[in-house]
Parts: structure tokens; sequence; C-alpha cells
């Protein structure tokens, strides 16, 4: 799986190193299945050499077994079905808000700066810092879940598209002025395309936060979902499984990563970040 | 392809995720048929109670599962937080009808001007020193030899400024050691045994299931400092807002009711104790089988409630005694 993961979303390769890169590729690869097997190498020594106790840090042979035995379980896909749910549902609310207020907020020079220090403001307050308001108005639901998602996923996108509308070529908008285009129009064919690659950057980042903030509110809230067996690992006493589900909430970011890097290709695949290969 | 079995993953996972939400109900509990009767037949009131995934709190779950709830027209939506920072903010805001707490919880809660009060007992003490539900380890070889040998020294409690470092506080001075100068540092319980094997505590607070695994690999039990508080010593209870009792008195009674058949039953059935706790917890079945099971039982002992409540004042805990009959039923 996580060598997929590389294999589609490994950095783009630069101009001129491309046909190297394609050669390179299956070493690239063993590179990479190299440094996870030297991980997991040193993992399974440091307990069997005594430098950390086995009981509190199993190897990692061990922990992989458990891991393969969770796989077997409903109750293993339950929780990650819920961690799931809430990271999709988390990042779809904060996207949609961000994009929306971006728009709006980035194409006024007036709102702009009406916002600019509320949001320097509100945009370094950690999500886990909402953890007590979330409890007080959800309880330990998904919803607790979803707040503290969309407060930290909203921030990363938001910025992006901020940024993404002022890079607007004012020449190629005035053009768009002058050939008539109406403002939405100009939003589609001109500040759309070039707030696009920010905005897919944005996403990106907002999706991996988003898992982050949804594993932390269900370990300290106790919301439904991986998290929460990770803290129910860790009060029943069971080491090795605790470390499964850690290894499985790692396996999942990966693929958070891959997927998101596989839409970021189709939707940019006519930009020049994507495209750059083809065009020199 | 490659770009298909991903996308066959995440469909799998999320179908998987579905089917079993729908078999995953809180009604699974219930075995088909409905033994409803008396009062509200049929329709069944439904009543949110917040937990914590611990052994202490088997009787609900047991009750549960013999239909005790049910006989009352309850449905029971058990939720369980991690840990106790969820649940007095989680009944003051109405997402649990009633939840579980320990005693000093509630009445720090209670002094900082909520108006919380207990609707059933949870966990007491079982009174025997060196076989009780919690209490005091040094490793093997220490130099602490009773509780007064802790002052001066570092004692880890899953808490600071709650049940733990107040009783241990109080059976210090009376084992004549000054209680104001042990060190209380903040360990999980999971962690307190790792922490001890370390040497960065000197003594840790253990609560069942490690404690009975700390004492196993070495650990000596130099204090069951519930017991040596008083050997009548409740622990936890559930608890609900005062306005909760008032403008829902019929669910509360219903509530404690079944909630104490659900203590009684739990108490005249330790292996079903050892058995459920294995539903909701990772605790494995080795573990389980050798754990101390604490005391389940209906009334709350006020005297040793007293005993508690004026130790954490004395000690800083809460600003000033509780009374008694403000907090208990």
């Amino acid at each position: 799986m996580s060598s997929n993961a590389m294999a589609s979303g490994g950095p783009v390769p630069s101009v001129g190193r491309d046909r190297r890169s394609v050669r390179r590729l299956p070493l690239k690869q063993l590179l990479g299945l190299a440094g996870i097997a030297g991980f997991l190498a040193t993992w399974e020594l440091i307990p069997r050499l005594g430098i950390i106790d086995e009981r509190y840090l199993p190897p990692a042979t061990e922990v992989i077994v458990a891991l393969v035995r969770d796989f077997g379980l409903t109750a293993f896909w339950i929780s990650v079905g819920e961690t799931m749910t809430a990271w999709f549902l988390g990042l779809v609310i904060a996207i949609a808000l961000a994009v929306l207020l971006g728009f709006v907020i980035g194409s006024s020079d007036f709102l702009r700066k009406a916002t600019n220090s509320t949001v320097e403001f509100l945009r370094p307050i950690p999500s886990v810092a909402l953890i007590p308001l979330a409890v007080l108005l959800f309880g330990v639901k998904i919803e607790s879940s979803l707040m503290l998602i969309t407060y930290a996923a909203f921030w990363q996108v938001l910025i992006q598209v901020l940024y993404g509308v002022a890079d607007v070529d004012m020449v190629a908008n005035n053009t768009a002025k002058t050939y008539g285009l109406g403002r939405m129009a100009r939003i589609r064919y001109v500040v759309f395309p070039t707030a696009l690659p920010y905005l897919m950057t944005g996403v990106r980042l907002a999706a991996t936060v988003a898992l982050v903030l949804a594993i932390t509110a269900e370990l300290v809230i106790g919301s439904p979902g991986l998290g929460r067996e990770i803290a129910l690992a860790q009060s029943g006493g069971a080491i090795s499984g605790m470390y499964a589900l850690v290894l499985a909430t790692g396996l999942i970011g990966v693929l958070i990563n891959g997927l998101m890097r596989f839409i970021e290709k189709k939707t940019l695949s006519w930009h020049s970040s994507v495209r750059s290969e083809v065009i020199v | 392809m490659k770009r298909r079995t991903v996308i066959a993953a995440l469909a799998a996972a999320s179908v998987l995720g579905l089917s079993a939400c729908g078999s995953g109900s809180p009604s699974s509990t219930g075995n088909g048929t409905a033994p409803a009767d008396g009062a509200g037949s049929g329709q069944l009131t439904k009543v949110s109670v917040g937990v914590i995934p611990i052994v202490d709190c088997a009787p609900i779950y047991l009750g549960s599962k013999q239909g005790f709830f049910k006989d009352e027209g309850l449905e029971l939506d058990i939720q369980t937080a991690t840990g106790g920072a969820a649940i007095v903010p989680g009944v003051v805001s109405g997402s649990f009808d009633f939840a579980f707490s320990n005693l000093i919880s509630v009445m720090v809660a209670k002094d900082k001007g909520l108006d919380l009060k207990f609707v059933a007992n949870g966990v007491s003490t079982t009174g025997e020193k060196g076989n009780d539900v919690g209490g005091v380890v040094v490793p093997a070889g220490s130099s602490i030899q009773s509780a007064k040998d802790l002052a001066g020294k570092t004692v880890s409690v899953n808490n600071l400024s709650n049940i733990g470092d107040t009783t241990i506080k109080s059976v210090v001075e009376k084992d004549g050691g000054d209680p104001g100068s042990v060190k209380f540092v903040e360990v999980a319980f999971p962690d307190a045994p790792a922490a001890l094997a370390n040497k960065q505590v000197d003594a840790a607070w253990i609560l069942e299931p490690f404690l009975s695994k700390a004492v196993a690999e070495g650990g000596t039990i130099v204090s069951s400092n519930f017991v040596e508080m008083s050997p009548e010593l409740d622990i936890a209870g559930y608890f609900t807002k005062a306005e909760t009792i008032k403008s829902k008195a019929e669910l509360t009674a219903k509530f404690t009711r079944a909630m104490n058949k659900s203590l009684e039953y739990a108490q005249e059935h330790p292996q079903e104790v050892r058995d459920i706790v294995g539903t909701y917890t990772k605790i494995d079945e080795a573990t389980r089988a050798k754990m101390i099971l604490p005391r389940y039982r209906v009334e709350f002992n006020k005297d040793a409630f007293k005993t508690l409540g004026d130790a954490a004042a004395k000690y800083g805990t809460l600003a000033k005694a509780p009374n008694a009959g403000d907090l208990l039923p």
C-alpha cells in the first residue's frame, strides 16, 4: 500500500531530470522499502536488546501480528469507518466554508482588510484548545470531532484561497473585463483557475490536519473512532494492541496523502506544475 | 490498477462500517423478546449515561444486559468518555442525563458552584487492607515501609487534586507522617508501573487491573489508601444535575431503581462482572480473572463520605467541606 502511494504521489519530476527519474523509479521504491525495513528492524531490536522494557514497547513483530489480527475484526473496521466519517465530513465542511469565504473575502479589498486581523487572531488558536468547548456543546459525540476538525482544516484552506485569489494576474483580469466578462464569469474563468493550485495545496494540507484532529478528539474526548480504541487499549493494558492501532492510523495517513496527491494531479492536469514535463 | 485497489479498499471499508453500524446499536443488548411491562409499556424513554470504560462501571452494562433498565421503561444509551474530563461538562451541558464519576470530582464541581447530586452509588472499597481495588505501590527493595514513609517522596496519581492525593495525604497523616511534604505527580494508571520501574517516582498510586499486575511484577503495596481512610469508603457513583432530579423526578426514580438493581446483581455475580468487562474494555481474560473486584452496594456510607469531604477541604482540594445531605440521594 505504501509503495502504491509513493508511486502515485512522489514529487513532481522537474523538467531536466525527467528521464532519469523514470529509470530510477524501481530504485526509489526499493530505497523506500529499505527505509521502512530499517525502521522496523530498529524497533524490533530496541525492546529485544532490553534498551526499553518489552512490557512498555513490544517488538515490531508482535505489534504487526496484533495489527493483522485487528484486520479480521468487525469492531476494528467500525472504528476505522467512524474515524473516516468524521475526517471526511469535517474536511468537506471546512473546504466548503473556506472556499466560499475565501473567494468572497479575497475578491474584495475592503473585506480583506476588514478581516485580516481577525483571521490572524483566530488562526493560531490550536484546535485542541477548543476541546472543552466542544465537550460542552456536543458531549462525546461525532459532532465534537467535527467541530475540532473543521476549525483546524478551515484555516489551512482559507489562507491558501486568499493567497490564490491575490495572485490573479491583473492583466488577465483587465483583459477579461475589457472583453465584457461579468463578475461571476471572471471568477469562473480567471480567478478560479489561478486559485485552484493554491486551493489544492490547502486541501492536501487540510486532509492531513483533519486526520490528526480526528484522532486527537477521539483520544481525548472519547468520541467514537480509532482514537478512542487507542485510549481503550491503553487503559486496558493492551499495549501491543495499542501500538497496532497507532500503526493503523499511520497507514490511514499514508493512504489519505496518496489519495490527495492523486486528486491534485487529476484536477491540476492542465497546470504547469503537473504538466511541466510535457511542455519543455 | 493501483488506483482501483485503493478505491476498492476504501469502498469495502465504508460498506463494512455502514453495515456494522446497523447491528452495533445499543438495542443489541436485549435478546429480542422485550420484557416490557408496567408503567411505560411499549414506549421506552431514552436515557443517556456517560461512563468511563473501567471495571467500576460493570454494573450498568450488566443491568442493561439483564433488562433492568428496560423493565423500568428506559432505553439506555451508554456513552463512554475516555477520561473524566468529558463527564461533568457532559452532564452540565445535557449531553448525558446521568454520568459516572468519583466522589471528589463531583464535590469539586459542586464546590465550584455547579449544582450536582448523586442518584446512585457506583463502587466502594472492598474494605480489606492489601486486597483493595487501589493502593500505593513501591518497587522491591524500597525503603518505604508504610504510609508515613511517603513523606518527602514523589508519588504518582492519575489526577492531581482528586481522590488519589486526598486519600493518600490523609493516610500519611494518620500514620504519623507529614502530608504536606509528599510530592505528587500526574501519571496515568497504565503508565505508572513503568514510571515506578524507571525510578521516575518513589511510589505509585495504582488501581485495578494494573494494581494486581504491579504486585505480580514484584511491587509491594505499602498502603491501601481507600480502606485506611475508611473501610466503608464509597469511591464513585452516578450523578446528575439537581435540576434534572426536580424536573424529571420520575425518570430519575426509574434510573435509580434500575441502577440499584444492577449494583446488587453485580455484587452477587462476580464472574459475570469479569466477563462483561471484557466486552467494553480491552483487558485480557487472564488479567480479568485475577483482578480484585470492588464492592458494589446500593447505600452510600454517609460517615465515610464526610471523612472524605473533610479531608478534601483540609488539604485544599475543596474550598469548604461539602454537606452530605446536598450531594447524596
